[in-house]
């Protein structure tokens, strides 16, 4: 049997091998989209390439035939690189969003297209756990928050944006007056305790977090209640004491030891925090400047000086968030800090630290012209956009579902489940490396079950080679040549004649999702960022 | 499903009406059934209707074993081939290299300005005129050129667009009144023949004119002459060319003829016959110069000689073996081919020597393919020979597509014997019994004329089963390609021969193991088979007595662009690069600068002036950053910018890539992206890092030859011209070619003659007779027909 080295390791492989079939068999995962075994290597993604050593050649592994002595690089930083360029380059004419603008746009990424649609499927209940894994006060952003996400809404341009804050406000509402609000899993013990200074929004959420992670928390808080701005930013009008109340209470439910009337004062009631317990948040709003320089904190021009992706100041074990970083800041921006920082913590204290997560890999289309809306809004509810005030308007659970039902479902459906986005984010591909102009965002429904996507395709020929083996009459074909080429129907007929038989084999073969089924919208909740 | 123009399938005639589907039921019964036939039938379906209406395409689905896929995929790869009715008329603009350095892009917008046609259309709205852009059509040496229909205009400015289209409309029937009817009776006993060149080039130069001119003169005056129509004559600078020679005495030469000087000369070395005509032909001269008050002989002034000095220096260097008897031999006559030598080497394969002998010779005369790549002629017969299967094919390359080049037009056009003769015996070296030729439909007199002599050949037994009495099956045919470069690359090549879309595969394994329908092929290069031919009648040990160490024998050029005297040249190998500027071309014009040679088309690269001692050698052209390429020579001065050279290059490989693989379909794309982004002067600091970088990428990962060279234009002129890159990041563009980077402005020596605002066809120039003119540079389109205009060079650039 010929013997050829890959990175160094020999293998024994039968002739005709592929260097890709003989990397398999080393354990070593060569990427590839366009390959399928029992269809012929098309060599079109090129994501595969691997370089044969002591020479310049690089060569698909998909369709290259092992040679006896054949000595092959896969896992080089050279190889890699000529990965990573396919990849991008493949991305620069990838028109789509992997995740939903709205998740981006809102600071706390919240998993804004699941909440609703587990409110469209009238699961308040499950809609409250999803609200609540990223924004611990949905009841008080309901009404106080500046609702960013909604600026970010595809539909915005089309007739307005998805009501999302009155929505979550809307779950948030509905749970607390269920009378037993939801109450999230908590963590075993660890043994840990941490202080937060402050009871705002901030400190309040950090807490939240911190309880679920299995972590002890003592809540220090100056004045005799908790709330810190909630309590002096908004009118009563705005934000009714009564749900301000309700909410503290859901949230202090998971267990939380809070001291009001409790001010850190000095340097040294801060330094005795920090010897009593394993770590501590400073919380304490937009004052926090005033003291900290006195407890031996870095300052900067708005706030206390904190390492961006883990809120850690220049104290060990010290950190700091919300509106004590920032000065001023939208509540959900302090809302968010908080979360993000009781992570950093919670991996400080069980992993002895690291880098919050990144945020996730997403291809992101940009601003979408109105007129190329018209495939989204094939499948989306048609009620006109309706607020609701939180008062005599409130929404009906019919309107809060057709409301819900707004949602174009923007995100990609094949969100974790696409090759593409997997070996993007492996190999560290910048969408936007060629910042080009894309084409036109189009998306094509006619089919029953399938819908297509032709911005999305990378040109693999997968689906025109199961559809001419599986014999369908019209099939598919590559339609024009060089960068305009796309997969389309003969005859403009359509895409349900052109896949009578093979359709299901089409969608499951396609490394996108440029074509993907109706009924199987998405495949995954969106990551936590900070988690 | 889309709404491309390039690609939508109409629905229906351009009228509404029926299509009349008659013409695809015998275009059926005519060309076959078979999967394999569904380009020639979608060039008759083309032919006839001028486009490919849907019914006529479901049709052919529905009676043949094309399916819709294949026929969708197939005729939407071919730029030939067109999904929605076209003008009356079609304009076609060359956008060679030649053509492009001269102005090409400022043609085709003054004919678009001309005709009224819109942006992102191509056809004016009454449906008179298709303006659409093509990628050479082979007469570089006469750039800029247009064809409209039949006819061929060379060196246009958009100056001359509204003559033109004037000139082409008077004579609507144009092509027909260049064909002149030939005298029904050959002379007898002539006293000795007239040569007129009449390649496709010649003919665009003027050469059919005077064809008719010299057929009329014989005609009326009974001058005892033959006309011979011979193929190429390699001095495209001097055509319109004659050559008479008598039986018995000198031959003479004469250049640059105009259709009014055809009398004198003729009738100069052939008196006419009987004394009446002499006593008349006496009179009119003497009438004429009377008239026209002209002291010199104008016949003696047009008169040149091989050995007058521009000549010599241009024939001096050369060396015809590819195209030995240019200028002399009819391309069609068959026996004066075989007086000639033609078939020896032939015959003598069929009878004395075996395969291995042939492939002995090929390999001993160190002949490399002349496609390009320059591998072993001898190597790939002999793999192909050992190679088990069969049967085996030939396949003849004739998809010359590379902008700047058509030697293999004028080899294919002048010496179809001898391509068909090489093809033969490289048939009989590696033990196939079949051939055939792949010659692109935009060669339409190659393809006749190879046609014709595959006729010939057959109808005289030299092919066909029992080729020269010999006993063995010599079969070969003719394929015509259907407008896509990448064709000429060998898997693309075959792919499309079968019948589907040009798209090359991974090699290996190489034709020469798998090829057409699986099997061993041979796929030879025009101008190596003409080679072969002539090695195996002379002998390699002839060959090597030219060239360098790696690089034997000769190589055929097209010599064009910006030197004095271009053409077809045959020069062995190891010529320097400047010896072929300076003598054989002559030189720049007088007051401009050579700067560098653009060697190999979209493949190759720029040899600046001071590398080019670099001789003509595959491995010595590759160091200096080009390739040999399939011969393409393209000289440039100062005035062009290598930025733009660059972004022209990579827009052909671009717009030719088949979009099978990434590095190429997205890589070339995004390449080009920067490069407009530099010529609109748009550039910034780190896109010329970003553009070597991707060149890399795309060179070192495409799948074939076509996406790994293609960024070798623009890492030469990155690595030899890198500060006129950077000085169109600052804004600048040097050499004054880029448009957006340049303003029009009028000096101060401006008479006020007003001849520029009558030029300008936007106004841009208001009318101030007298006085000093000025350019409105927010209107100015920068066509230049202003700066053409003026007579005292008061236009300049800055």
């Amino acid at each position: 049997m010929p013997t050829i080295t890959i990175d160094g390791r020999a293998i024994d492989v039968p002739a005709g091998t592929t260097v890709l079939e003989a990397a398999e068999r080393l354990g070593i995962e060569i990427p590839s989209l366009c390959h399928l075994k029992g269809c012929d290597p098309s060599t079109s993604c090129l994501v595969c390439v691997v370089r044969i050593s002591g020479t310049s050649r690089v060569l698909p592994s998909c369709a290259t035939r092992i040679e006896d002595g054949m000595a092959v690089e896969s896992e080089t930083e050279a190889v890699h690189a000529l990965r990573r360029t396919a990849l991008e380059l493949l991305l620069s004419d990838h028109v789509g969003d992997c995740l939903a603008p709205c998740y981006f746009m809102c600071p706390a990424h919240m998993d804004i297209p699941l909440m609703l649609r587990q409110i469209g499927r009238e699961e308040i209940r499950e809609a409250i756990a999803t609200v609540k894994r990223d924004i611990a006060l949905p009841a008080v952003l309901g009404r106080v928050c500046s609702k960013p996400c909604e600026k970010g809404c595809r539909r915005a341009p089309a007739d307005g944006a998805v009501a999302v804050c009155d929505l979550k406000r809307f779950v948030a509402e509905e749970d607390l007056a269920t009378g037993e609000p939801y109450l999230p899993e908590v963590a075993a013990p660890s043994g840990k305790r941490v202080a937060v200074v402050g009871g705002g929004p901030a400190g309040l959420a950090a807490a939240y977090y911190l309880v679920q992670a299995g972590h002890a928390v003592d809540l220090f808080e100056r004045e005799p209640l908790l709330g810190g701005r909630l309590r002096s930013e908004f009118s009563e009008e705005q934000l009714p004491a009564e749900i301000l109340d309700a909410e503290l209470e859901s949230l202090l439910a998971v267990g939380i030891e809070v001291h009001t009337g409790a001010a850190v004062a000095t340097a040294d009631d801060f330094e005795q925090l920090r010897r009593e317990f394993d770590a501590l948040l400073v919380a304490t709003g937009a004052a926090a400047a005033r003291d900290a320089g006195g407890w031996g904190l870095a300052v900067a021009a708005r706030g206390i000086d904190v390492e961006r992706t883990t809120y850690q100041t220049n104290l060990p074990a010290v950190f700091a968030a919300g509106n004590a970083l920032r000065g001023k800041g939208m509540v959900v921006r302090s809302v968010a800090d908080g979360k993000e920082a009781a992570w950093s913590i919670h991996r400080v204290l069980s992993e002895g630290g690291g880098p919050l997560s990144e945020k996730p890999f997403s291809v992101r289309m940009g601003k979408v012209a109105p007129d190329q809306l018209g495939g989204f809004l094939v499948h989306a509810g048609t009620a006109p956009r309706q607020e609701a005030d939180g008062g005599a308007a409130e929404y009906s659970l019919t309107e809060a579902v057709s409301q819900a039902e707004r949602c174009l479902g923007c995100g990609c459906r094949a969100h974790c489940g696409c090759r593409l986005e997997r070996y993007a984010s492996r190999y560290g591909a910048d969408p936007n490396r060629y910042g080009a102009s894309r084409r036109p965002y189009e998306v094509l429904t006619q089919h029953a079950q399938i819908v297509y996507e032709p911005g999305k395709c990378i040109a693999c020929e997968l689906c025109i080679q199961i559809a001419a083996r599986g014999g369908e009459p019209l099939g598919l074909a590559f339609v024009g040549r060089g960068f305009d080429v796309r997969v389309a129907v003969p005859f403009d007929r359509s895409l349900e004649e052109a896949l009578s038989k093979v359709a299901a084999e089409c969608v499951a073969a396609c490394p996108t999702a440029a074509l993907s089924f109706k009924a199987e919208p998405f495949k995954s909740a969106l990551p936590i960022l900070g988690q | 499903m889309f709404d491309s123009s390039r690609t939508a399938i109409a629905e229906a005639a351009p009228t509404g009406g029926e299509v009349d589907l008659a013409f695809v039921d015998a275009t059926i019964e005519r060309l076959g059934r078979s999967a394999d036939r569904v380009i020639p039938i979608l060039q008759a379906l083309q032919d006839h209707y001028r486009y490919l209406p849907r019914p006529a395409l479901e049709r052919v689905c529905a009676s043949t074993e094309i399916t819709p896929a294949a026929i969708t995929s197939v005729s939407t790869f071919y730029s030939q081939f067109r999904h929605r009715p076209m003008g009356e008329h079609i304009i076609s603009v060359c956008h060679g290299t030649a053509c492009h350095v001269k102005g090409a892009p400022l043609v085709q917008a003054a004919f678009e300005r001309q005709l009224g046609i819109a942006d992102g259309d191509d056809t004016d709205a009454e449906g008179r005129f298709t303006v659409q852009k093509v990628a050479c059509l082979g007469c570089c040496t006469l750039a800029p050129v247009v064809q409209i229909d039949e006819v061929t205009y060379g060196g246009l400015t958009s100056r001359r667009v509204a003559e033109t289209l004037d000139d082409f409309l008077k004579h609507a029937n144009g092509a027909a009144g260049q064909r002149p009817p030939a005298r029904q009776q050959p002379v007898e006993r002539p006293l000795g023949e007239i040569r007129i060149g009449l390649d496709s080039c010649c003919i665009a130069q003027g050469t059919g004119k005077v064809h008719a001119a010299v057929e009329q003169v014989l005609t009326e005056w009974g001058a005892p002459a033959a006309v011979k129509k011979v193929g190429c004559v390699v001095m495209c600078h001097q055509t319109p060319l004659l050559e008479i020679a008598p039986a018995a005495g000198k031959e003479r030469l004469y250049a640059r003829v105009r259709e009014e000087d055809v009398m004198e000369i003729v009738l100069r070395h052939f008196r006419p016959k009987g004394l009446v005509r002499r006593a008349r032909y006496a009179a009119t001269r003497w009438l004429d110069r009377l008239l026209t008050d002209e002291r010199e002989d104008p016949a003696a002034s047009l008169r040149v000689d091989r050995r007058d000095g521009a000549i010599c220096a241009f024939l001096g260097p050369q060396r015809h073996l590819a195209t030995e008897g240019w200028g002399r031999v009819d391309p069609m006559d068959i026996d004066e081919h075989l007086a000639g030598g033609g078939f020896v080497a032939l015959k003598r394969c069929l009878t004395e020597l075996a395969p291995e002998a042939i492939i002995e010779a090929i390999t001993a005369s160190g002949l490399r393919g002349r496609g390009g790549a320059g591998f072993p002629t001898g190597e790939k017969w002999a793999r192909a020979a050992s190679a088990e299967g069969s049967p085996k094919y030939v396949i003849c390359n004739g998809d010359e597509g590379d902008p700047g080049a058509f030697m293999n037009r004028m080899l294919l056009e002048s010496f179809p014997y001898r391509i068909i003769e090489g093809l033969a015996i490289a048939a009989l070296a590696v033990g196939a019994e079949e051939g055939y030729f792949y010659i692109r439909a935009e060669y339409p007199t190659a393809v006749e004329r190879i046609a014709a002599a595959l006729e010939e050949c057959r109808r005289r037994g030299f092919l066909g089963e029992n080729a020269f009495g010999s006993g063995r099956r010599l079969h070969i045919s003719l394929k015509q390609g259907a407008g896509a470069f990448v064709c000429g690359e060998e898997t693309a090549l075959i792919a499309s021969i079968e019948g589907r879309r040009g798209t090359p595969r991974l090699r290996p394994p190489f034709p020469s193991e798998k090829g057409l329908w699986g099997q061993p092929t041979v796929v030879n290069n025009v101008e190596t088979l003409a080679l072969a031919a002539w090695i195996l009648r002379h002998g390699a040990a002839e060959f090597v007595t030219m060239g360098t160490k790696e690089s034997k024998g000769t190589k055929v050029f097209a010599l064009a662009g910006k030197v004095r005297r271009g053409g077809l040249i045959e020069v062995p190998m190891g010529v320097s690069l400047r010896e072929i500027v300076d003598e054989i071309g002559g030189g720049m014009v007088p007051g401009r600068r050579f700067k560098a040679v653009q060697v190999g088309g979209p493949s190759g690269g720029c040899v600046p002036a001071a590398l080019s001692d670099t001789p003509v050698d595959f491995e010595a052209l590759t160091g200096a950053g080009a390739i040999m390429g399939s011969g393409g020579l393209v000289v440039l001065d100062d005035a062009d910018c290598m930025v733009d050279i660059a972004r022209y290059f990579l827009s052909f490989t671009q717009d030719q890539s088949c979009g099978k693989c990434t590095f190429c379909r997205i890589g070339t794309r995004r390449m080009l992206d920067i490069l407009d982004r530099l010529c609109a002067g748009r550039g910034t600091q780190g896109d010329l890092e970003s553009l070597e970088s991707l060149a890399f990428s795309v060179g070192s990962a495409s799948l074939c030859g076509l996406g790994r060279t293609a960024p070798n234009p623009v890492l030469s002129t990155l690595h030899h011209f890198r500060d006129e890159y950077q000085a169109h990041i600052e804004g600048r563009c040097p050499a004054g070619r880029c448009p957006a980077l340049v303003r029009y402005r009028i000096n101060e020596q401006c008479i006020g003659c007003t001849l520029c605002a009558q030029a300008c066809p936007v106004g841009a120039i208001p009318f101030t007779p007298y006085a000093r003119h000025e350019v409105i540079d927010e209107q100015c389109t920068r066509c230049d027909n202003c700066r053409a205009a003026c007579p005292v060079g008061a236009v300049e650039i800055a």
